[in-house]
């Protein structure tokens, strides 16, 4: 918890610096200036009356508010505007700069970022250096990104050409995008025409695209929850049991999974929910000698089968 | 608790910022309620000292001086404390918005906020048009009618770290101290015990790396942070090794993952199938009875991937790679 103390005490902080300079301030617009919610502010405001100002007591902050606006009474110039501390220039500067190579970015908004990175570096001075030892690269398709970037400004359905690695094909459809996101790659989410919901691409998957005449449409559904990860099996997939020798450890670090108990070789027996358990039969093929399916059996068998089918145009 | 805390540590910042002259410990100790109340010595100087390292954090410099009687004195100076005069134009601004909410981590989350309200504070960002608060832009599209503009990329950049050997790592590259971790190699069953001095952190394709010096083998080493074992422990000690310049995370990795091999092989691939094989080939022709011929580069773990496409692949050469995959499949076809 000692980091919630850290960034609620860096808060107050600024907000005595924000206060002193503007009296009478509006509690919604100092709520979304700090980027928190009117509760957490008003919270924020209970605490500073208890705050004194020099170490001989007595010398409380006079911070009140009538729930509209607030008023230091006591405004002194204590509140100097505090310089940035080193893990704040680290976490902008980084964040800025991965943003900034995205390929695709519109270069007005690539060289606002560069701007604004330059003015901090300055800004924050030595303590920027740091920044340096924390570095973000996002993949993206930059032909891609900027169609669909442009359909979203446009609201425009858009056709794709989509490679699909489970059942590795590539299938035509029509999409209505919603929203671009980047979690190491770039996707879309958008409303998918043929399968009528809403599904998620990734960009470098995208084997060809074409912005369509018609108005995007797409139904509103809540957009997903990205905090969780991007992966998130429902509780009633079919389940799938993988056992893995050492070389194929790292498909749990790929897969997630409800578990992966060691076995005694160094390998694991790893449990994964999968709502297309037939494409894990090309997880089965690639693990090779690291590892096989244990269940469900059918799904052990047409690995082996496609196997032996591959192995005959070998002549074996 | 965490208000408590909060509180206690806005008393000891406003103290440290608002005094003339260093305050001893005992000063401070009458002073701020917290201290006040504390049960004895060791309970107060164990307070302070963790009070004084977490205002440090939130970039309070705090200078510790000895008055004439030999006695420490700390004092938050302001001209070592103020930001500079910085403003930023309404495109900035939003760049800005847009990279404090990216963090996926707690700890930077918070401290890309609290940078951004540092910045707020001290006026140097312009006045937000109401709807583009931390969620503007999604709350933007959602009520965005046909042929609105949008001014900037419709773009939500995430970067997670979920690792927990993440943060310990972060703070000691930071610091320039060694760590000391459990290690397990993607193919070995047992995770080895590895002595490395941290120089960077470096975010590909979801992946978090470390890369840095390792004591032991006595060179340079990149570590998958998700394949790090249990607890992440640094030491306060000196770097042995010089710190390179430039250090290239992603190349090491390319290399490793063959991405950057100059060897090529030729295989046959069945119409309409393996269409990631095709965006990578070099050359690819067709010859005939629903078969395509290609060419593409042949790096590190090009066997394992050609056997996931089945019966879809045939590998023509090298008679090498062709033998691996021969082999993998026998090993699949057993089961």
């Amino acid at each position: 918890m000692a980091s919630h103390a850290i960034d609620r005490t860096r808060r107050m902080l600024s907000l005595v610096t924000y206060l002193r300079d503007r009296p009478g301030a509006r509690v919604d617009e100092v709520a979304r200036a700090f980027g928190i919610t009117t509760d957490e502010l008003i919270s924020d405001l209970d605490v500073l009356p208890m705050c004194g100002t020099s170490y001989r007591g007595g010398d409380l902050l006079e911070i009140d508010t009538d729930g509209e606006h607030i008023w230091w009474r006591n405004a002194d110039d204590l509140a100097a505007p505090l310089r940035i501390a080193a893990d704040e220039a680290t976490a902008l500067l980084v964040a800025a700069r991965a943003v900034a190579t995205l390929p695709g970015l519109r270069e007005s908004d690539r060289e606002a970022l560069l701007r604004a990175t330059a003015k901090l570096e300055t800004a924050a001075g030595e303590t920027a250096g740091a920044s340096s030892r924390l570095s973000v690269t996002f993949e993206s398709e930059s032909g891609v990104f900027a169609d669909l970037d442009r359909a979203i400004a446009e609201r425009r359905r858009v056709w794709l050409r989509y490679y699909s690695p489970a059942r590795d094909e590539v299938t035509e459809r029509e999409i209505d995008p919603v929203r671009l996101f980047a979690i190491g790659h770039t996707y879309v989410e958008a409303w998918c025409w043929r399968s009528e919901a809403r599904r998620t691409f990734r960009l470098d998957r995208v084997a060809e695209i074409r912005l369509l005449d018609e108005t995007s449409d797409p139904p509103a559904v809540e957009p997903r929850d990205l905090s969780a990860g991007l992966v998130q099996p429902a509780v009633d997939d079919p389940q799938v049991v993988v056992e893995v020798a050492p070389g194929g450890r790292w498909v749990a670090e790929y897969y997630p999974h409800d578990s992966a108990e060691e076995l005694p070789d160094g390998g694991l027996r790893i449990t994964l929910r999968t709502p297309e358990p037939a494409s894990l039969r090309r997880l089965a093929l690639r693990l090779g000698p690291d590892g096989r399916i244990v269940a469900p059996r059918e799904l052990a068998e047409s690995a082996r089968e496609a196997a032996r089918h591959a192995l005959a145009a070998y002549g074996e | 608790m965490a208000i408590v805390k909060a509180e206690r540590l806005m008393n000891v910042a406003l103290c440290l910022l608002g005094a003339r002259r260093p305050l001893t410990k005992r000063e401070l100790r009458g002073s701020v309620e917290a201290y006040i109340e504390a049960s004895g010595d060791d309970s107060f100087n164990r307070m302070f000292e963790r009070d004084k390292e977490d205002l440090r954090e939130l970039g309070l410099v705090i200078d510790a001086v000895e008055n004439l009687e030999g006695e420490t004195g700390y004092l938050a100076r302001r001209d070592s404390n103020r930001l500079p005069p910085i403003t930023f134009d309404a495109a900035e601004a939003t760049a800005l918005g847009l990279a404090a909410r990216v963090w996926q981590q707690a700890r930077l989350a918070g401290a890309a906020s609290g940078a951004l309200q540092k910045l707020h504070a001290a006026g140097g960002m312009p006045v937000q048009e109401s709807g583009e608060g931390p969620d503007g832009a999604t709350a933007r599209r959602a009520s965005g009618e046909p042929g609105q503009a949008y001014p900037h990329s419709a773009l939500e950049p995430y970067i997670p770290a979920r690792e927990a050997a993440f943060e310990p790592l972060m703070l000691a590259c930071r610091d320039r101290r060694p760590v000391v971790f459990d290690y397990r190699k993607s193919n070995s069953a047992r995770p080895e015990r590895r002595q490395v001095e941290p120089w960077t952190l470096e975010c590909w394709r979801g992946q978090w790396y470390l890369a840095g010096y390792d004591r032991d083998r006595q060179a340079e080493r990149v570590f998958r942070l998700s394949r790090i074992t249990g607890a992440v422990r640094s030491k306060a000690a000196a770097f042995t090794a010089p710190v390179p310049d430039q250090v290239t995370v992603r190349e090491s990795v390319e290399r490793w993952a063959g991405e950057r091999s100059s060897r090529s092989a030729r295989i046959r691939l069945r119409s309409g199938a393996g269409y990631p094989l095709r965006a990578r080939a070099g050359m690819v022709r067709e010859v005939g009875d629903g078969w395509d011929e290609l060419e593409i580069p042949y790096g590190h773990g090009l066997d394992a991937w050609l056997v996931e496409f089945g019966p879809d692949v045939l590998v023509l050469e090298p008679a090498e790679l062709r033998a691996d995959v021969v082999d993998r499949l026998r090993a699949v076809a057993k089961g």
